[in-house]
Formats: structure tokens, C-alpha cells, sequence
């Protein structure tokens, strides 16, 4: 009876491991879409996975079921990544063999990385279909890789600044800028940001620092990017994509200007904080300008935001931005299933080319129409006015260059070179051994 | 902080007569026995064959590999291998590792030694009081943790900073400082488990021959090293492992609060490795990576058990 038992027990113990380990296959997303009332010979289950871009993940189990009305037998499920896992978590899919079907994301990641590496399909069917034609060159160029089209564009913006408007009135910096066309020299930057650090000193303003210079950790590196890349006009990379010039005179000009900054306490730079605590630090009025703004962020930080948050254009030598843009789309991983690719491919369809769906993503987004025919998706809505300034920015967005060769690479190499000209490396040094770097790792 | 689940030793127990295992018992019982004992045995087995020595096998094969994101582009040979020792941010890594392990080791197991001394001899719920205190940070979520710490750090709001009176000063931006507070988050979050060890090792040291020891004068410093130390010896060392492996695999702190920086002062090779599968796609470099640490940590148990044995 006692080796009964125990045999009884080893079994029970054998199948309670190996519930555990069939676990995975019904670890279910966070959430999904209704139930598919089609024959089950008929549907099509697709995995989607998004970063956080504005409320769309919020909001996605509307569109999935308004989805199902049209597509019954396509079943989708989602899961939210975040900025700080994802590629973490999307890297190991990867190699695990259980890559999502579908990803919401920008061309950095999907074209730039996954497209690059043969990971993804090739949408140029979805781009011919578009026989409107109305997706401006930049977007369309940005989406694609030696005519792959491996992303269909939904939303874009620019990734700006923001000043604290209030303590920038205290401080009387507000003349060093231009309210009308949210821009401003690098000259008048200098000045503002002095006029603030003065005001802090005597007590005028309630701000610990003017500004902080984070390089603490990826997160939001296009912020620093485009300060140093916009302070005298300089470039980051060469305009075929074959090399980083980040040590180029104008480049060496700016670092050696931010390094100046800091030194004389008109900026202060955080060796330890990443966009998301630089953000944290100006919604709580630590710091009086944010380097890494958008409507999203808008979004994310009003709540908390006892001031107006002022968005800007980043500083240039001419007063002329030139911004970063930001673009927000689908790419498909190519798992070898060619049903889940129409599946995918038809969700695209509804939600970046039905005028309602897709101008309600849009709006989830945060961000702007990629087509031009799609007009002012804002109009007549409460945000039309809060919108302005945003649409205000992407009459600057500059060339885009995210999609050079070692993108990826670089990206990880970035912030460490800031840590050390702040920490007191010479700057021509840290930039040349960071140039050397990325570029080794193109072509 | 991860936590081992290799169960503690047992106590020493006194010699017994040699006797043999299977002695009155007939070769069909010993038989139906052995199959009882490797049927008890087997989901353990399938699963530590399937999670850990096929991924070790893997491990060592892939460090030979030239392997990115593209899958397995050739083979790689001893490449891998020499260019980690070429590599100056690899280089930093090791010894930053070293210097945690150095650190954190001996100052977890002296202070939880300490503190177990103080509270084995209470009453029991004052005992479990402490015993749940100092497990808290065990038992509480790394990010959870993590989190207070970055906000105590904080150059501009920290709660050590308006303390310490020096407002501004970035702990964790500043590379001297930086590792420090690693080492020290590190040792809040690994003494709840040696300190309950020691708690029960300490009670079962054998009470009469310390009032014996006592009866013939000897003083608490020898009653501790020549009556109580021999015999907590083997959850010393248990405790010794359990620590410089979790010590060395440190990565969830640093990932969370400095990303390995400022300047590489806080990257470990673990979080080298992350970097390098991550962030450069750099799979068989960071597979050579990962055989050299295990190489590194079977080097250090070893010397534990040798010098801990030797005593």
C-alpha cells in the first residue's frame, strides 16, 4: 500500500510539473479580443505586441473588437511592452522562436534591427495598395530598407522640448524666446538658461536646477541627441548613412558648450537619470526645461504638471531645428505562417487605413496623420488647442538618420560617452573612441 | 535578489556503526526500493537536465560561435575567448565583480553571524520578530526595493542627501560612490536567509558542551570559537556559497539603479553579459562571457570548501 502511494505521489508530482510547464502556452496576454464565433478551422489567432505609444494600448480592446465586426474569424490577442524590457523581452522571443505576429513600434526597431536582420516581412503590397499615394517621402523612405517596406506608418510627430513657462516668467527668460514660433538661438538658450540659474540662486523661482542633462541610462537618448546635434547645426550622421560624424566640429562645439553649462551651474548634468526621471524631475518642478518632450509625454506627466509646460523647438545656432522625428507603425515578424501574415496584414489595413479607425488610433497615438489627406484629425475635438503647438514642431523635423547601419549599437555607446565628457574625460577623447566604435559596426 | 533554493546542510550528527545500506533486505525490495527512489527522483531530474546542463551544453557550444541576431553566422574558435581578455570594459567588469564579492561576502556572513548571536538566545517571538525584520528585503520585490533606494539616492530630493547635508550630490552618478551603494543595497537584500540559518544552526549547537565548557571556566570568545564555531561550520560554509554566487550574479540592482555606469563603475560581468546579448546582439561573445564567470564561481566555491573543510 506504501509503494502504492508513493507511485501515486511521484505521478501526481510528474503531471503537476508538467501543468506548470504547459502554463506558458496558456499564459495569456493581458488581455484579448472576443472570442471569434467563426469555425475553428477557420480562424487565425495572432499575437500583437506594442510599446507604450500614448493611450493606444489603453484602448486597444476597442479597436481589436471593432476589429472582429469585420474580421470575426481573427482572433488577437496583445501585450504592452515598455521601453525599459521590451527589447529585452522582444530579443529573447526572438531567439526562442515564439516572436510575436504582429508590433507596434517605430522604424528604429522595425526596420532598423528586426527588418535588418531578415526578421520581417516585406509590406510593399500594403505600400502599392496605398493608391492615394499621400505618405510624405521622409515617412516612406524611413519604412523602408533596400525597397523592403518592413513598417506601415500610422502616426508621426517631433520629438521636442519643454521649458517651465511660469518659472521662465519668473526668471525673465522668456525674452530670450520666440512664443510664436516656439524657437530659439543657442545664443538666447545660453542666456535663458543663466537667467534661470540666476533666479534659482536668489531665491525668485522654486526650482532645484535649470536644466538637467541625463545620461544615466537609454531611455530617451533622442533628447540629448538632438541638443547637441541642433546647438551649431552639426550632423549625426553622414547623409548616405556611412559613418557617424558625432565628432564633427560643430558636435565637439555643442558638447563643449553643455560641458560649460554645467560647469557654471546653468545646467547640471545626471550621470544616474534617464529621460524617465529627467521628466519626473520637471513635472515635479526640480528642473525648469525637459529635453525629452512630446505630446505623449504630455499625456503621461499632466496630471502632475502644476505649471505649463511650454513645448520648444531645441536651440540652433541659425534659430533654424531641425527635429527628430518620431514614427509609430506595424511590422510583421515572419514566422512562417502565411494566414497569420494576411491576418496581420488585414488588421494593419483597418487600423492605419479606415479614415474612422484610423483617425481614432491617431488620436490614441497622441500624434499626427502620416497621410496628408487624412487633414487635422484633431478638429473639433477638446485637444484641437493643446494639439497646435505639437503640429507646430513637425513643420521642423530634420533628415532622418535612425536607420543607419549599427543603429542599435550606437545607441548603447551614446550615453556612456556623455557620462564621461561629464565626468571629466576629455571631450574630443570620449567622442573619437565612441565614433570608432559605432562606426565598426556598419556593414 | 535571486535566491538559491539548495537546501541547507544538515547538522553534524554524531558517528554512528558502520552498517550496511541494504543489510536484511532481499534484492526484489532492494530493487522495488531503487525504482521508488528514481521514480521520487525523476521530475527533478528531467527538469534540471532540461534547464540547466542542456543550456550549460549550449552555453559552452555557442561561445565558439560567431552568433547575432542573424542566427549562427561560422565558427568563431577561442575568438570569443581571446577577445575578452582584449576587451577593457570586460576587464573593468571582472574586478568590479571581484571587488563586490570581496566586499559583500564576508561582510554578509560576519554581520549575520552578529546579529544571530544577539537574537538565537531571545525569547521566540522576539527572536521571530527579528528573524521577519531582516528577511524583509528578502521577501520584498527587487524593483520594490530598488525603487526606495533611487529615491533615497537622489541627487536633488534624496532623503540621504537632506541628511547627510550635502544637497546635490549624485551617489549613484558619481563613480566612487556608485558601487558602494550597490554593495550596500546588495547586503540589505542577502542577510534575511543567513541570519534565520544561523539563527537555527546556533540552536542546535549541543548545550552541554557549552555549560561544560563553562563549568571549567573558559570565556564566551572560547565557548564561541572552540564550541560553537566547529559546529556551525557547515552553514558557514553553505552560507559562504550561497552568498559569493548571488554576489556574483548581481545584476537586477545594478540594471535598475546605474545601468552600469557612470563610466562602467558598476557593470559586473553579469551585466556585461546582458549588455552584450541585449543591447550589441553580441550572442557567442556573451556566451564566452557567461563560461568564464561559471569557470570564476566553481573557482571560488571551491576555495571555500577547501579552506572552510581545512578548518
Amino acid at each position: 500500500m506504501k509503494k502504492f502511494l508513493a507511485l501515486l505521489l511521484a505521478l501526481c508530482m510528474i503531471f503537476s510539473l508538467a501543468a506548470c510547464g504547459g502554463s506558458t502556452e496558456s499564459a495569456a496576454p493581458e488581455s484579448s479580443a472576443p472570442s471569434s464565433t467563426a469555425p475553428e478551422g477557420d480562424t487565425v489567432d495572432l499575437v500583437l505586441w506594442t510599446y507604450p505609444v500614448g493611450t493606444l494600448a489603453d484602448n486597444l480592446d476597442g479597436v481589436i473588437a471593432a476589429f472582429n465586426e469585420v474580421h470575426p474569424e481573427i482572433n488577437i490577442s496583445y501585450e504592452l511592452l515598455d521601453y525599459q524590457n521590451g527589447d529585452t523581452k522582444v530579443t529573447s522571443a526572438i531567439q526562442g522562436g515564439t516572436a510575436p505576429d504582429l508590433i507596434f513600434e517605430g522604424p528604429e526597431r522595425l526596420v532598423g534591427n528586426w527588418g535588418r536582420n531578415g526578421l520581417m516581412v516585406d509590406l510593399a503590397d500594403l505600400w502599392a495598395e496605398d493608391a492615394a499615394g499621400d505618405i510624405s517621402t521622409g515617412v516612406a523612405e524611413a519604412s523602408q530598407l533596400d525597397g523592403a517596406y518592413y513598417m506601415y506608418p500610422l502616426s508621426v510627430t517631433a520629438h521636442s522640448m519643454a521649458i517651465n513657462y511660469e518659472a521662465f516668467e519668473a526668471a525673465g527668460a522668456l525674452q530670450y524666446i520666440d512664443e510664436e514660433t516656439r524657437t530659439w538661438t543657442t545664443d538666447d538658450f545660453v542666456a535663458a538658461m543663466a537667467a534661470v540659474r540666476d533666479a534659482i540662486d536668489a531665491g525668485t523661482i522654486n526650482v532645484i536646477t535649470p536644466g538637467i542633462v541625463y545620461c544615466g541610462a537609454q531611455g530617451g537618448d533622442q533628447g540629448t541627441r538632438a541638443l547637441v546635434n541642433n546647438l551649431y547645426s552639426g550632423y549625426f550622421t553622414q547623409e548616405d548613412g556611412t559613418a557617424y560624424t558625432a565628432d564633427s566640429e560643430e558636435n565637439i562645439k555643442a558638447l563643449e558648450l553643455l560641458k560649460t553649462m554645467v560647469d557654471d551651474g546653468s545646467l547640471d548634468a545626471n550621470l544616474s537619470f534617464a529621460a524617465a526621471d529627467e521628466l519626473q524631475a520637471f513635472a515635479n518642478q526640480t528642473c525648469a526645461v525637459t529635453f525629452c518632450w512630446n505630446y505623449s509625454n504630455y499625456v503621461s506627466y499632466a496630471e502632475q504638471t502644476q505649471f505649463t509646460p511650454f513645448v520648444m523647438a531645441f536651440p540652433s545656432d541659425d534659430g533654424v531645428p531641425e527635429l527628430e522625428m518620431g514614427m509609430y507603425g506595424f511590422g510583421i515578424f515572419d514566422n512562417g505562417d502565411d494566414a497569420k501574415v494576411e491576418a496581420a496584414k488585414e488588421f494593419i489595413r483597418f487600423v492605419c487605413n479606415d479614415a474612422d479607425t484610423a483617425a481614432e488610433c491617431i488620436r490614441y497615438t497622441g500624434f499626427f496623420p502620416v497621410h496628408s489627406d487624412m487633414g487635422d484629425v484633431y478638429e473639433g475635438t477638446d485637444e484641437a488647442e493643446l494639439k497646435e503647438p505639437f503640429a507646430l514642431m513637425s513643420t521642423y523635423l530634420g533628415r532622418f538618420y535612425n536607420l543607419t547601419d549599427g543603429w542599435t549599437e550606437q545607441c548603447a555607446l551614446w550615453w556612456p560617452m556623455l557620462q564621461q565628457i561629464f565626468s571629466g574625460t576629455d571631450i574630443q577623447t570620449a567622442v573619437t573612441d565612441y565614433v570608432t566604435q559605432a562606426n565598426a559596426n556598419i556593414g | 535578489m535571486a535566491q538559491t533554493t539548495v537546501a541547507a546542510p544538515a547538522e553534524r550528527k554524531p558517528k554512528k556503526p558502520k552498517r550496511s545500506q541494504f543489510s536484511g533486505m532481499s534484492k526484489a525490495l532492494v530493487r522495488r526500493e531503487t525504482i521508488s527512489a528514481y521514480l521520487f527522483l525523476l521530475p527533478s531530474l528531467v527538469f534540471f537536465i532540461g534547464f540547466v546542463v542542456v543550456p550549460m551544453v549550449i552555453c559552452v557550444v555557442y561561445s565558439f560561435m560567431e552568433y547575432s541576431m542573424k542566427g549562427i553566422e561560422g565558427f568563431a574558435g577561442f575568438d570569443n575567448y581571446i577577445r575578452m581578455f582584449q576587451d577593457k570594459t570586460f576587464i573593468r567588469s571582472f574586478w568590479n565583480t571581484v571587488f563586490i564579492v570581496v566586499v559583500a561576502v564576508p561582510t554578509v556572513t560576519a554581520f549575520s553571524l552578529w546579529v544571530s548571536s544577539a537574537i538565537y538566545k531571545m525569547k521566540a517571538f522576539t527572536r521571530s520578530f527579528f528573524r521577519c525584520v531582516f528577511y524583509l528585503p528578502v521577501v520584498t520585490g527587487t524593483v520594490a526595493v530598488t525603487v526606495v533606494w533611487k529615491w533615497i539616492f537622489n541627487a536633488y530630493y534624496g532623503i540621504l542627501n537632506q541628511v547627510a547635508g550635502t544637497t546635490g550630490f549624485d551617489w549613484l552618478g558619481n563613480e566612487k560612490t556608485a558601487i558602494w551603494c550597490i554593495i550596500m543595497i546588495l547586503f540589505t537584500t542577502s542577510i534575511g536567509q543567513p541570519i534565520v540559518l544561523y539563527v537555527a544552526a546556533l540552536g542546535n549547537v549541543d548545550k552541554s558542551l557549552i555549560e561544560a565548557a563553562e563549568v571549567d571556566g573558559a570565556t564566551n570568545f572560547q565557548v564561541f570559537w572552540k564550541i560553537k564555531w566547529p559546529q556551525i561550520m557547515p552553514t558557514t560554509l553553505y552560507i559562504l556559497v550561497i552568498t559569493t554566487i548571488n554576489s556574483f550574479q548581481c545584476f537586477a540592482l545594478i540594471q535598475l539603479l546605474t545601468s552600469g555606469g557612470p563610466n562602467s563603475s558598476t557593470t559586473t560581468i553579469m551585466y556585461y553579459i546582458f549588455d552584450m546579448v541585449y543591447k550589441f546582439n553580441d550572442f557567442g561573445y556573451a556566451n564566452a562571457m557567461g563560461v568564464i564567470l561559471a569557470l570564476i564561481i566553481a573557482v571560488f566555491s571551491a576555495l571555500q570548501f577547501r579552506i572552510t573543510k581545512s578548518n
